[in-house]
């Protein structure tokens, strides 16, 4: 059929970024309805400093990735929760100390060269067998855990303190979410790229959200967005010789401004 | 005596922020059955009060007990509806269906991994039914008059069958039908199936021969054992100032 499945790396990169559309999008739902926006940049950056580290020390740059997004997503919880101190003041510090260390240390590590960079934007060349195990292991664990509380989430998203008095574990599930969020986004940067991914998890429910219909089928929309713009985005990247990142989030952004003007009353 | 469970137990009740007290050693009971219409200033404290009642403040000083339980070991919290005061200034782009808000009060009670049972989809249907929201399922929240989303609102706290229902405030911008039709809904629930119900509003003098007692919290609070009564009396035009005289010649009219 069409010669951009004839590549193995193609392939890899195809079937790691429909994993990752569908896990972003889902997940971004929440990340839009809590108005979360800010931490998932945050996170993307945070991921940053595991890339950094795992590509200076030598060890797998997406494990270490997960593990730096999800000890950053705790602090951030832990400090909204517990001394109610979040703003985006607090996040906007997190995000570019996140993104100096990461650089500091690739650079101190003499690494500073196209590894660092294909992290920031995403690269499809660059996804191995191994980035796919990873993907579907952790990518797996988040999608069962985002279902599972799928119901508690949006409530919680809806009413925090009605979902709270109604007997639900407000605090948990929100440290559920920001994990959840924190391994996706750290999944993600190998094909859509740490500047980028925020975009993909966002956008397709902003798109979704215009055209006023329920919960569930506002999130089938958005699965649906998120595929699409992947798929074209990967294609168009192919044959064009683009960056798949890039690509990928003017797609979304397309599918967003049609949304928006066909729902125009 | 008709009123034997003591639902909540208040004692010596504070709320102190940054030094300004909310609500000064505020003691009381509520029993489970009674009707109770909370009044007082804007400001007075009444949505305080109800949030510490929740759990969703921490007090100060003093003691509360939900069915006999201090309240940090209490479980229970799905034997309790609770509309709060802003419940239908809901944001408009909220991608929820009637049906889905009304879903809500289901949530708790599920189990992990299953889906509605038959139980919650009956309560579901009941709840809309009683507040006469069946037709409107499939609509978007966003998209109703703000009669029409007070009763999605409660609907929801009603869905899950609950023993106690707290009301703060909830009719805000509704027109007089509906509110008349609401209060005689609230007496029926109140009446026919032992909900208590704990209804802050401004309107007291309407649903005068509904409540069994009424509380008027400024800061402190006074209870007022026979709510007629206790419109004409001294103590509360002192606690509730000006607007106590308003309340008053307003119950005339009705
Ligand atoms: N957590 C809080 N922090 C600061 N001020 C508060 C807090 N909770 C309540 N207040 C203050 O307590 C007063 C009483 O408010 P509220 O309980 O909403 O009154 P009411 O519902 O009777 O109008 C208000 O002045 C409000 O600003
Ligand atoms: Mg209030």
């Amino acid at each position: 059929m069409l010669e951009i499945f004839e590549y193995d790396f193609m392939q890899r990169a195809f079937f790691a970024g429909m994993i990752i559309a569908l896990l972003a999008s889902v997940s971004g739902t929440f990340v839009v309805l809590r108005r979360y926006s800010m931490i998932s940049e945050t996170l993307a950056h945070s991921a940053l400093v595991g890339v950094a580290v795992g590509l200076v020390a030598g060890f797998n740059p997406l494990w270490m990735a997960v593990g730096v997004a999800l000890l950053s997503a705790w602090l951030i919880e832990y400090l909204r929760s517990y001394f109610s101190l979040y703003s985006d003041a607090i996040l906007a510090i997190l995000l570019s100390g996140s993104l100096a260390t990461a650089v500091i240390i690739v650079s101190l590590g003499g690494a500073f060269n196209n590894s660092l960079f294909s992290y920031l934007f995403g690269s499809i060349l660059s996804v191995s067998n191994e980035d796919i195990i990873t993907i579907l292991v952790f990518g797996s664990i988040a999608m069962v855990l985002l279902l599972t509380f799928s119901k508690e989430l949006y409530f919680i998203a809806y009413d925090e303190e009605v979902a709270q008095t109604s007997g639900i574990r407000v605090k948990l599930l929100n440290f559920l979410l920001v994990s959840v969020v924190a391994i996706i986004i750290a999944l993600s940067i190998r094909v859509v790229g740490s500047l980028l991914i925020g975009a993909l998890m966002v956008i397709p429910t902003i798109a979704a959200l215009q055209y006023r219909v329920g919960f569930l089928k506002t999130v089938l929309l958005s699965i649906a967005f998120a595929l699409l713009s992947v798929a074209c985005g990967m294609i168009l990247s192919f044959y064009f010789s683009l960056p798949s990142g890039a690509t990928i989030v003017l797609c979304v952004i397309s599918i967003f401004i049609v949304s928006l003007v066909i729902n125009k009353k | 005596m008709r009123f034997k469970i003591p639902i909540f137990d208040v004692k010596n009740l504070s709320f102190v922020v940054r030094g300004q007290n909310i609500l000064s050693s505020i003691s009381l009971e509520i029993f489970n059955g009674e009707y109770i219409a909370i009044i007082g200033p804007n400001g007075g404290g009444k949505t305080t009060l109800i949030r510490l009642l929740l759990g969703l403040e921490k007090q100060t000083f003093g003691d509360i007990k939900i069915y006999g339980k201090n309240i940090k070991n209490f479980k229970e919290w799905k034997k309790i509806g609770y509309v709060p005061q802003r419940a239908s200034l809901v944001d408009a782009s909220f991608p929820a269906t009637v049906l889905d808000i009304v879903n809500m009060g289901r949530i708790s009670q599920r189990k992990f991994f299953s889906s509605m049972s038959i139980q919650d989809k009956e309560a579901v249907q009941d709840a809309m039914l009683k507040m006469d929201i069946l037709e409107l399922q499939d609509k978007m929240v966003g998209t109703l008059s703000g009669g029409q989303r007070q009763r999605v609102m409660i609907a929801r706290a009603l869905a899950s069958k609950p023993e106690v229902l707290i009301l703060d405030e909830p009719n805000t911008g509704v027109d007089i039908v509906s509110q008349k039709n609401f209060y005689a809904l609230l007496s029926k629930l109140n009446k026919e199936e032992n909900i208590t119900i704990i209804f802050i509003t401004h309107d007291v003098g309407v649903i005068a021969d509904d409540i069994g007692r009424l509380f008027t919290i400024n800061q402190k609070a006074i209870v007022c054992n026979n709510p007629k009564e206790a419109l004409s009396c001294e103590e509360m035009s002192v606690l509730y100032g000006i607007e106590a005289h308003l309340l008053h010649n307003h119950k005339h009219e009705h």
